[in-house]
């Protein structure tokens, strides 16, 4: 459990603070984001069908995410 | 037959459901709201296919899903599926020049198999069906929260499962983070028992090696960052953990155990009539790790979707997935999105394709080719179109193509003339339509 | 601050005004608090607040509220089909380069700005919610009758 969470912090706190740098998107320029094909997951539907495929197939499994990008309302 | 498990995840419906889940729910139709000012419901539904080549798996699944908001930025999610399934699937022994003759797993018949061809358990027909529910809310201004539950059912395997998932803006709502925790509690019970590990196979009506149901737990963690790059570019990371204890075992499969010069099968049980087949043996326990990378660019209306994921476990197993999709979007309503997906995974610590006899038993066997070396390989095509109501249909065809290696100094005698990995071919097609994405 | 709201605000003013309904005519003299309000057609909320801004104006509008929608969508065909199914009882104003609204320091989509005549914020809200509209149309009242002037 300390390896994960040496994992975590080692990996995701820097990327974090490095890409928190990258760019800032203003409120009101997320109209490609707000795009339902530029959403995370476009086509949930799809991807759990693979998702069930590929964990029925092989060894692997998950990985996949949620949250972030889209229009950023509210 | 592989068991599966179903990850639940958000998804959404739509038509005077709404009003009946309200009920449901002793919520009272929205005061402050009016109704139609809430989204009305988003439903997918979808029809697969899944064919394999060489008389294996066939599978059919039908799936609907639904959104709704019930209040104002509350959803509801529901998911409904039902898969059918029918084929052979591989036990796990290796051809042989003579004719095999193997036990079905409920114990009460026995079939054969010519010899050179391999030995698929022909005995599989199975029916599946899953739900799932889930409700997303928001925290305070900048977070979201979302609980559901899931569980499936088909003949010998029955999942139930919770799971919860937090994610939080920050730099407005240019990075986000998210935790999500899942917890399963699978409960197998398999066709004539679930075998004694290593237990030899035996005749029709002999249940001597067969013991009864069993279970496993597990857990799911993940940790995701979502970073927009720029107008056009969307970035996510996640890292995964799952620990799976308990029965993790195919109660279907087997290995077979040859004279290690022949190559030719070992002879089974005094009395059994059969050759020499044991009942494979995996850990108890199994943790994996993974690292999934995505990225997502808008190209001038066009959108590119590349990801990769690294996973490695306590089996010894590696595997990396690389995926890309590049969508043509013509007009404002109709596109076509070709996809390519490369798969590459190592054996698992204690996959042997066939055990030797006379030698000692390894501590774990196992000779499910899931478990063994291979790459894979898919290229799909998909089309989608909106409707003059606003409705939207997708039809899309994938070729999915796995290519392997049995392990190392098991192509001993005769087996070296057989083919002890055999290539997987599947075809994939589905339809998808979608009401209410206006 | 207050000097570039007022530059603002001129510059809202003088900007060509674009209805896309047939909308009762607009007292030419300026109203004694302005409602700004910031939306674009991809923003889901906004499509919520605009039945509630129709709502304020007719309730307002004769106490002198001035609603003021900027929209900020790149390309004008989406506003207008925005538009064409949530009709705007209000005044529109079209910034699709986002001047105006960095101008303000808009947060969220949609956001909104309470101001009087003489250019100062009485009021923020970043985002629209159904629930808090009966708090947004409470310092729409407490503006006006502030600005009411003293007899």
């Amino acid at each position: 459990m300390k390896l994960v969470m040496k994992g975590v912090v080692g990996l995701l706190v820097p990327i974090a603070i490095a890409l928190a740098g990258c760019a800032r998107v203003e409120p009101w320029d997320r109209d490609v984001l707000a795009r339902p094909d530029m959403q995370i997951v476009a086509d949930p539907i799809e991807s759990a069908a693979d998702q069930h495929i590929y964990f029925s197939k092989e060894a692997s499994s998950g990985g996949q995410g949620f949250g972030g990008g889209g229009c950023g309302c509210n | 037959m592989q068991l599966k498990r179903r990850n639940a995840a958000l998804r959404e419906i739509g038509t005077p459901l709404a009003a009946a889940t309200c009920a449901l729910l002793g919520q009272s139709a929205p005061g402050v709201v009016e109704a139609q000012e809430l989204k009305p419901w988003d439903i997918d539904s979808s029809m697969l296919i899944y064919s394999e080549s060489d008389g294996r798996v066939q599978d059919l699944s039908l799936n609907v899903w639904g959104r709704k908001e019930l209040l104002e930025d509350k959803f509801l999610g529901l998911t409904l599926g039902v898969d059918s399934l029918t084929g052979a699937s591989p036990s796990g022994a290796t051809p042989a020049n003579v004719v095999q003759t193997f036990t079905s797993p409920s114990g009460n018949s026995q079939y054969a198999v010519a010899p050179g061809a391999p030995a698929l358990d022909t005995s599989f027909h199975d029916t599946r069906v899953d739900v799932s529910a889930s409700w997303e809310m928001p925290v305070a201004r900048l977070g979201l929260l979302s609980v559901g539950a899931n569980l499936s059912d088909e003949f010998d395997y029955t999942s139930a499962g919770v799971n919860a998932r937090y994610a939080r803006d920050f730099n407005n709502r240019n990075t986000t983070l998210s935790f999500g925790l899942a917890l399963a509690n699978d409960t197998v019970s398999p066709v004539g028992g679930s075998p004694i590990p290593f237990a030899p196979m035996l005749g029709v009506g002999d249940a001597r090696n067969k013991d009864g149901d069993q279970s496993k737990n597990v857990t799911d963690l993940l940790i995701g960052l979502s970073q927009v790059l720029n107008r056009h570019t969307i970035f996510q990371i996640n890292y995964s953990l799952s620990q799976a204890d308990g029965y993790l075992t195919d109660p279907y499969k087997f290995l077979s155990v040859v004279d290690p010069v022949t190559g030719n099968p070992a002879a089974g049980p005094p009395g059994s009539g059969r050759y020499a087949y044991l009942f494979e043996k995996r850990p108890d326990t199994r943790d994996k790790q993974s690292i999934y990378a995505l990225l997502k660019r808008d190209f001038d209306g066009d959108v590119l979707e590349l990801s990769y994921r690294y996973m490695t476990d306590d089996w010894n197993i590696d595997s990396q997935t690389i995926e890309a999709r590049y969508r043509f979007n013509f007009g404002a309503n109709r596109y076509l999105q070709p996809h390519v997906r490369f798969y590459q995974q190592t054996a698992a610590s204690f996959y042997n394709t066939v055990l030797f006899a006379g030698a000692p038993l390894p501590t774990y066997a196992t000779a499910d080719q899931r478990l063994g070396e291979f790459d894979g390989i898919t290229l799909g095509l998909k089309y989608g179109q909106e409707t003059a109501s606003g409705n939207e249909w997708s039809a899309r065809i994938e070729y999915y193509t796995q290519s392997g290696n049995a392990s190392p100094g098991s192509a001993v005698g005769a087996l070296a003339n057989l083919d002890l990995y055999p290539d997987l071919n599947a075809l994939i097609a589905q339809f998808s339509y979608k009401f209410g994405r206006r | 601050m207050k000097l570039s709201l007022s530059i603002a605000i001129a510059l809202l003013c003088a900007t060509a005004v674009a209805r896309a309904a047939p909308p009762p005519e607009l007292a030419p003299v300026e109203g004694r608090v302005i409602w700004v309000d910031f939306w674009a057609s991809w923003c889901v909320p906004c499509r919520r607040s605009f039945p509630w801004l129709n709502s304020m104006h007719r309730k307002y509008g004769p106490d002198g509220l001035q609603i003021i929608a900027v929209n900020l969508d790149k390309d004008r065909a989406l506003a207008d089909g925005f538009l064409a199914e949530v009709p705007a009882e209000f005044a529109l104003r079209f910034d699709p380069k986002g001047a105006l609204a960095k101008q303000y320091g808009v947060q969220a989509m949609p956001s909104s700005f309470l101001i009087d005549a003489a250019g100062n914020v009485l009021a923020t809200h970043a985002g629209f919610r159904t629930a808090d509209a009966a708090d947004y149309e409470q310092t729409i009242k407490d503006a006006l009758s502030k600005s009411r002037p003293q007899r």
